[in-house]
């Protein structure tokens, strides 16, 4: 049963998208649409009738939906996860990135100790969003404890002392040989 | 022949390399558009010859039924779906070509004037030359007819396909005229790269005796760098290289704008560069749209009911996003009325090598609260089964087990339909297609 709603949906848009207007033309701009998307601008009723008379304009509606739902879904970001790789194994680690290639963790030794630092790849799909939201991030090793707890610096940066007393590579082979950058949710 | 620049070769000048030109959202410009034609007129004769050869003798009355020349070639499409031809890919979308003909078929039944103009055509033939489908070549006039008229609707297509895909007008006409100027580029491409043999030609092009290989020669990579003014005078030279009138220098009216701005041919020209860049760089771009998802229904109901509310005084309580289905206002037929098996059916589906329960298998596999079950309340489960195979086609994820042909895997065909609801084919069309459009007058809000 439960597929049946989704053949209906299914049925639902290609009826509306099959449907043609002999001298069909966009009846609404891009932009009193993408308005009327992102809820910033009602359509008048006016409007209303002309986008459910035109297909034309309604077959631009929906490619601007899929748009801007695709644009929302790059946007959106849950957590990337990396492992230790085999490279990366030996005593000095110095790097190590998340499979999504949208993070990297750098080690730093220095007077004895380490300090790590969490950085963002300006091209990962999320990055604006996040420099401007600023949420707060995490890094959790493969038991779950934190490695580092904080906000992005202006250079999408975050940096801390390691804070514990293994080093980074022995540390990260104990525990699963894997981590992962989450958002904390408060 | 430069009324006929249906696809343009690459310009290494390898046959089998033909490309085709790429516009945001089009579909039928590509390298498969020749199959996709070819198949079309196949099908189309197929169908003609067995199922209209009645009307064909009285061409006025083809004008009233579409319906029934669709039916008959996506029948016949769909029989030759699995041969080379029809399952090779057709753009770079990876539509096969035999995906492309069907939605162009689909695309005639919601387009009557085409239709009707085909229907003229076939029956100004009629009075000049009577049967002529019967007579020796009549075949090969039937099939004219038929490539022009889906000649002029992949344009018409392609045409809306790009206007929905980047949000700018487009009309046929322009659709036809960058297919000139990307098969005009290709040309000239080609004529460059044999610049030895085509020095005198090439010098025409450019505006200036060839001396030695000229720059431009070497830095035109792609469509983006030929300019307007080598497409005008290629086309003004044409005559006296190659025999025949450039196609912005024919007598016909169909360039004539075009051939007076020249600043319109580089955008043109630009356009078609830049979105073949973006779109071999860019993948997941262009295939934005393949998504099937019907997600951006619920947007188009929360727009409504957002313009909705804006526009009275007060929320309205009758547009409630809660209450959007139309349906009819009478409940519909209790389900438990219809569960009892008819002895009648049981034998009917079994000679149809159906489960001999299909019937009461597939109704029991329906939501009776679905909208289209609600909608089509008073319609018989195989015309519900009809709509879905028109609409959606014979496979869907979404289908249930059900309703599916053990043989096949698809829904049952029309054919088997009309049996199982014993009525006869036509009837069957009838009345799936008035379910059709009371489903569309219930789709729109």
């Amino acid at each position: 049963m439960k597929t049946l709603p989704e053949t209906d949906r299914k049925l639902r848009a290609k009826l509306l998208l099959a449907r043609r207007v002999e001298g069909d033309r966009l009846m609404l701009a891009d932009a009193v649409l993408s308005a009327a998307l992102d809820g910033s601008r009602a359509l008048s009723a006016n409007e209303r009738a002309a986008l459910d008379q035109s297909p034309l304009t309604l077959r631009r509606f929906r490619q601007l939906s899929i748009q801007r739902r695709a644009a929302a879904s790059r946007e959106a970001w849950n957590g990337s996860r990396g492992m230790l790789r085999a490279a990366s194994t030996s005593a000095e680690l110095e790097e190590l990135a998340t499979d999504d290639r949208c993070w990297a963790l750098h080690f730093v030794a220095q007077d004895g100790a380490w300090r790590i630092i969490l950085s963002l790849a300006a091209e990962a799909p999320f990055a604006a969003r996040l420099m401007r939201e600023q949420p707060l991030l995490r890094v959790i090793d493969g038991g779950g404890a934190i490695v580092l707890q904080g906000r992005l610096d202006a250079d999408g940066e975050c940096e801390a002392a390691w804070p514990f007393e293994t080093a980074p590579a022995p540390h990260f082979q104990q525990f699963g040989a894997a981590f992962a950058v989450e958002p904390v949710d408060l | 022949m430069w009324h006929d620049f249906s696809v343009r070769q690459k310009a290494g000048g390898h046959d089998q390399d033909e490309e085709g030109m790429r516009l945001p959202g089009t579909r039928y410009q590509e390298h498969g558009w020749e199959q996709v034609r070819k198949l079309l007129g196949q099908c189309s004769l197929h169908a003609l010859a067995r199922t209209d050869l009645a009307l064909l003798a009285d061409p006025e009355a083809l004008a009233g039924m579409p319906g029934e020349y669709v039916d008959g070639v996506a029948e016949a499409l769909r029989a030759t779906g699995r041969s080379a031809r029809a399952g090779a890919d057709g753009n770079s979308y990876g539509d096969s070509v035999c995906e492309l003909a069907l939605a162009l078929v689909y695309e005639l039944q919601a387009r009557p004037a085409d239709w009707n103009a085909f229907c003229a055509a076939v029956a100004a033939e009629y009075r000049r030359l009577g049967a002529f489908w019967l007579a020796a070549g009549g075949e090969a006039i039937l099939r004219k007819k038929v490539n022009d008229m889906y000649a002029v609707l992949r344009d018409k297509v392609d045409a809306d396909n790009y206007t929905a895909a980047c949000g700018r007008g487009c009309s046929p006409n322009k659709i036809y005229a960058y297919r000139m100027l990307d098969t005009a580029y290709g040309e000239i491409a080609r004529i460059f790269g044999a610049w030895r043999e085509n020095a005198a030609q090439i010098g025409a092009i450019l505006g200036q005796p060839l001396d030695a290989v000229p720059i431009e020669v070497r830095q035109m990579r792609s469509i983006g760098a030929c300019k307007a003014e080598w497409i005008l005078r290629w086309s003004e030279t044409l005559e006296r290289f190659g025999g025949a009138p450039g196609p912005l220098h024919t007598r016909s009216k169909r360039f004539a704008s075009l051939k007076n701005s020249p600043e319109k041919i580089q955008a043109m020209l630009a356009e078609i560069g830049d979105y073949e860049e973006l779109s071999a760089n860019r993948d997941q771009d262009w295939l934005l749209d393949a998504g099937e998802a019907a997600d951006w229904l619920d947007d188009y109901q929360r727009v409504l009911n957002e313009s909705a509310e804006a526009a009275s005084d007060g929320p309205d309580q009758l547009q409630d996003a809660a209450d959007d289905d139309s349906g009819p206002a009478e409940p519909p037929p209790d389900a438990a009325s219809e569960e009892a098996e008819d002895p009648a059916a049981i034998e009917i589906a079994a000679g149809l090598s159906l489960p001999p329960r299909f019937m009461q298998l597939a109704r029991g596999a329906q939501d009776n609260g679905s909208w289209t079950v609600r909608t089509l309340a008073s319609d018989s489960l195989p015309v519900r089964l009809a709509v879905y195979l028109k609409m959606m086609g014979a496979a869907d994820d979404s289908y249930p087990g059900e309703w599916l042909d053990p043989a096949t895997g698809e829904l049952p065909t029309m054919q088997q339909l009309a049996v199982l609801d014993q009525v006869s084919l036509p009837t069957l069309r009838k009345r799936r297609d008035a379910a059709i459009a009371a489903l569309l007058a219930a789709a729109r809000p």
